[in-house]
């Protein structure tokens, strides 16, 4: 009758509009479309993890550079650059060794692919340059204050209280050189001291200091490195964790080093929030110096833990070549960006290009030497972007 | 006199071409000033800061070895998404069709990722400045696929959750029919007792869904306030054409129809508190026949369109693992909507007989839609579409309770309503029964 066959047709055309506004509305398909005209792939360095294609961008930090314009620091430069200071001698003949870093806290830079963040730096990196000089020299910091707030140097180690940069800020466009004798020998950081001390931190105003001893330490193949974090929603949370300044840097550019030669490397935690941070080294032990202000080894070990600002100087060479990862133990911060990879080549040339495949290793679930060397990149990922 | 009246002429037609100019001029300085703010941005307003970046997760997937995440820029500017990760941990990703969205655009971020089912995730991606957004689901489920086999389960589901309920329900027809005047108004009462609490669920679980789901740029309450009013102001106009087109098209059918309904009617001896027809109709009798299948039918339309949402709830739950479909769970629902028979049953309890047939043509349209918001909602999920459909019932199930609430007055002799005591209970207990049996779910 009238009223059901009305009522009906109102029911079948309710639900076919209902229908067809739902499906118009919400059409997006969740079946992966595949397109060879622009096609990536995304996945894959974990052995066991299906290889994505896609037609759309790769957001992947663990395998594409950042634009070294952009990029807060170049890892791979910042990792051997030891500054030395302009070299003048004293009537008694001490050294004199000046410095001069420039504070800014205006700019923003790429601290991780794609991520830009305000940085706060001395000459323009993170972490700042490293000052080198050797105990007993004669040490002029001229910190020039680019920036907006008052910023300071606090250097760590042995001097006079004025020189401490804690009770005296140098205003915006101001300049004032810090001037101490470098004692005891040992590596430390230096950062700014004004308040509020942690925001000064950890947007980025610190770097190395290190002093070496009257008699020099063997030779070695030296790097320094810093771990720290950027807390980039201001949570006071670390929402990345690095090596030198780049999360996952040394794993598309791994540090490449020589089989039996002995490496040092300056290590500094300059973390924020965290506690603790630490360095674990792969299929090796080191020699640990904690602070480096002694020459007698104090632990032999493959990982050191370090709280905020603790540092250490650490030694060992590798006795087979291929690629070793080092890493934080604390896996949440390796899963963050704070994990690296050395390269240790068979020869002694030094200059293999840096731009090497590392995905190769991550393609394979095969850890043998040989094939390591002989696998072919599979993913589309490594390298330069 | 001429040139007066071809002056009138003219003056009447100038002012139709003004009224188009008043119309318009509006719009032209409108225009004007939006040209002018966006020519030139800052020349009167301007902000340093930059505004912050505002990303919505509408939905995470789970597929074979991979996770994806449905992002929406609900921002106020254009946004460049940076990574993304598990558990805030980071992983490598792709994104469609790009990482740069425009405002309100969406993409996929594809995680591969070996997820393990059951266990919650928290799904987060970064913006270019440095800005977290995270999606937590309690417990990951492979995401149905459009298969024949996941068709039918919830084909299956749709129609346990949403048929067999109201079908049950319908066959207390009969038991309607046989009861006295006050007890056919304390079902009445009872049926718009349930037909309230289902509304106000359906306002809840969009606004929660709303609350929970939609980014705050598309103003989800209002939305919802907004589409049950529609839906209601609507309904209640397209229930008064049926009813007026439906009394004027089959007044012979009736009165055809009345001589055998009021000879079954005697037989039956349950209309003792009723009036009885003659075969001269007045107005209010009239009313009496028609009104109440066009209510049933508005019932049946108004628990359709609800059902329809309560689909697209179940399918989008068992997508977002939300919950773990179970026979308990099943049962619940059906015990629930058992009630929604009833209701579509109740006011033509007192009318003519109701052919079998169109009895099941209007359990069927309250019940299917169940299924067809089933496969909407588990394969092309969107909370904003569930809120709206939500709404949308919810308008129809409120146009309804003013339909049986008219009824009920009308029968209670247009004496009021809350004079009489088993009208009210019945509209509690209505109520209580709903509470009771969505506890079950």
């Amino acid at each position: 009758m009238t009223y059901s066959r009305v009522g009906l047709l109102i029911g079948i055309t309710a639900s076919i509009v209902i229908a067809l506004i739902s499906t118009i509305l919400y059409s997006r398909s969740s079946v992966s479309v595949e397109d060879s005209s622009k096609t990536d792939t995304v996945g894959g360095h974990t052995p066991g993890y299906p290889i994505v294609r896609t037609t759309g961008d790769v957001l992947d930090p663990t395998s594409s550079a950042i634009d070294p314009k952009a990029a807060v620091v170049d890892p791979m430069k910042y990792l051997r650059d030891f500054n030395y200071g302009r070299i003048s001698k004293l009537s008694n003949g001490t050294s004199v060794r000046e410095f001069t870093l420039i504070a800014s806290d205006q700019q923003t830079k790429e601290v991780s692919p794609g991520v830009l963040y305000n940085v706060w730096t001395f000459n323009g990196t993170i972490p700042g340059p490293t000052i080198r000089a050797t105990e007993g020299d004669l040490v002029r910091i001229t910190l020039i204050n680019n920036g907006t707030k008052f910023h300071s140097i606090h250097t760590h180690g042995i001097h006079p209280s004025e020189m401490d940069g804690v009770f005296e800020g140098i205003a915006p466009g101001g300049k004032f050189t810090y001037e101490f004798t470098a004692e005891p020998f040992g590596v430390f950081p230096y950062h700014c001291h004004m308040q509020p001390l942690e925001e000064h931190i950890t947007h980025g105003l610190y770097g190395v200091y290190i002093v070496d001893p009257k008699k020099p330490r063997a030779d070695a193949d030296e790097m320094v490195m810093v771990m720290n974090g950027y807390d980039t929603d201001f949570d006071t949370e670390n929402n990345f964790y690095t090596v030198n300044g780049i999360p996952y840097y040394y794993m598309h550019h791994p540090i490449q080093i020589d089989k039996n030669r002995l490496i040092r490397i300056y290590l500094v935690n300059i973390l924020e929030f965290d506690p603790i941070n630490n360095f674990h080294l792969h299929a090796n032990v080191f020699d640990l110096y904690r602070t480096g202000t002694k020459l007698i080894s104090d632990e032999y070990t493959d990982i050191v833990t370090m709280s905020q600002g603790e540092r250490g100087i650490l030694e060992f060479s590798y006795k087979y070549p291929g690629k070793y990862m080092f890493h934080a133990h604390k896996t949440e911060f390796a899963e963050k960006g704070w994990t690296g990879l050395f390269l240790v080549k068979d020869g002694t040339a030094q200059s293999v290009s840096e731009n090497s495949n590392v995905t190769s290793v991550r393609n394979t679930t095969s850890y043998s030497i040989r094939e390591l060397d002989n696998t072919t990149n599979l993913g589309a990922t490594g390298g330069l972007r | 006199m001429m040139e007066r009246e071809e002056g009138n002429t003219s003056n009447t037609y100038g002012i139709t071409k003004r009224t188009i100019l008043f119309g318009v001029i509006p719009f032209i300085v409108l225009g004007a000033m939006i040209i002018l703010l966006l020519s030139s941005p800052g020349i009167l307003f301007q902000s340093s800061i930059k505004p912050l970046p505002e990303v919505s997760i509408e939905k995470v997937e789970f597929s074979d070895g991979n996770v994806v995440a449905f992002v929406r820029n609900t921002g106020p500017s254009e946004i460049t998404i940076a990574q993304a990760d598990v558990n805030d941990r980071i992983h490598p990703a792709a994104i469609e069709p790009g990482r740069t969205l425009v405002r309100l655009a969406d993409a996929r971020v594809i995680i591969p990722f070996i997820w393990n089912a059951g266990e919650p995730y928290d799904i987060g991606i970064t913006t270019d400045d440095g800005t977290r957004f995270s999606k937590t689901v309690n417990s990951a489920a492979p995401a149905p696929r459009p298969t024949i086999e996941q068709a039918s389960t919830f084909a299956l589901i749709g129609t346990y959750v949403g048929i067999i309920p109201v079908m049950m329900g319908l066959l207390w027809y009969p038991f309607i029919r046989r009861l006295s005047l006050n007890k056919y108004n304390f079902f009445l009462s009872l049926t718009a007792g349930l037909l309230v609490f289902l509304g106000i669920d359906a306002l809840l679980e969009s606004n929660e869904i709303g609350v929970d789901t939609v980014a705050p740029a598309f103003n989800a309450q209002i939305l919802i306030i907004m589409v049950a009013i529609v839906s209601l102001i609507s309904l209640l106009y397209v229930s008064q054409k049926l009813v007026q087109r439906a009394s004027v098209r089959s007044r012979s059918d009736i009165e055809h129809d009345m001589g055998y309904e009021s000879h079954s009617e005697s037989h039956s001896g349950a209309g003792r508190d009723f009036p009885t027809f003659g075969s001269s109709l007045s107005s209010s009798q009239q009313q009496l026949l028609i009104r109440p299948i066009a209510i049933s039918m508005m019932i049946s339309i108004g628990i359709g369109l609800h059902n329809f949402g309560e689909g697209l709830a179940i399918g989008a739950a068992v997508l977002l693992g939300e919950v773990a479909l179970s026979s308990f769970l099943i049962l619940g629902f059906t015990l629930h909507n058992t009630t929604e028979g009833l209701a579509i049953v109740a006011p033509m309890a007192k009318s003519r007989r109701i052919p079998v047939t169109r009895l099941l043509t209007m359990g069927l349209i309250a019940g299917v839609p169940t299924i067809m918001g089933a496969w909407i909602g588990g394969f092309l999920y969107s909370p904003i579409a569930t809120i709206i459909f939500l709404s949308i019932g919810a308008g129809a199930i409120f146009q309804v309770v003013y339909s049986v609430g008219s009824w009920i007055y009308h029968t209670n002799g247009n004496r009021g309503l809350l004079n009489n005591p088993s009208i009210i209970t019945g509209f509690a207990v209505g109520m209580l029964i709903m509470y009771l049996t969505g506890l079950l779910i």
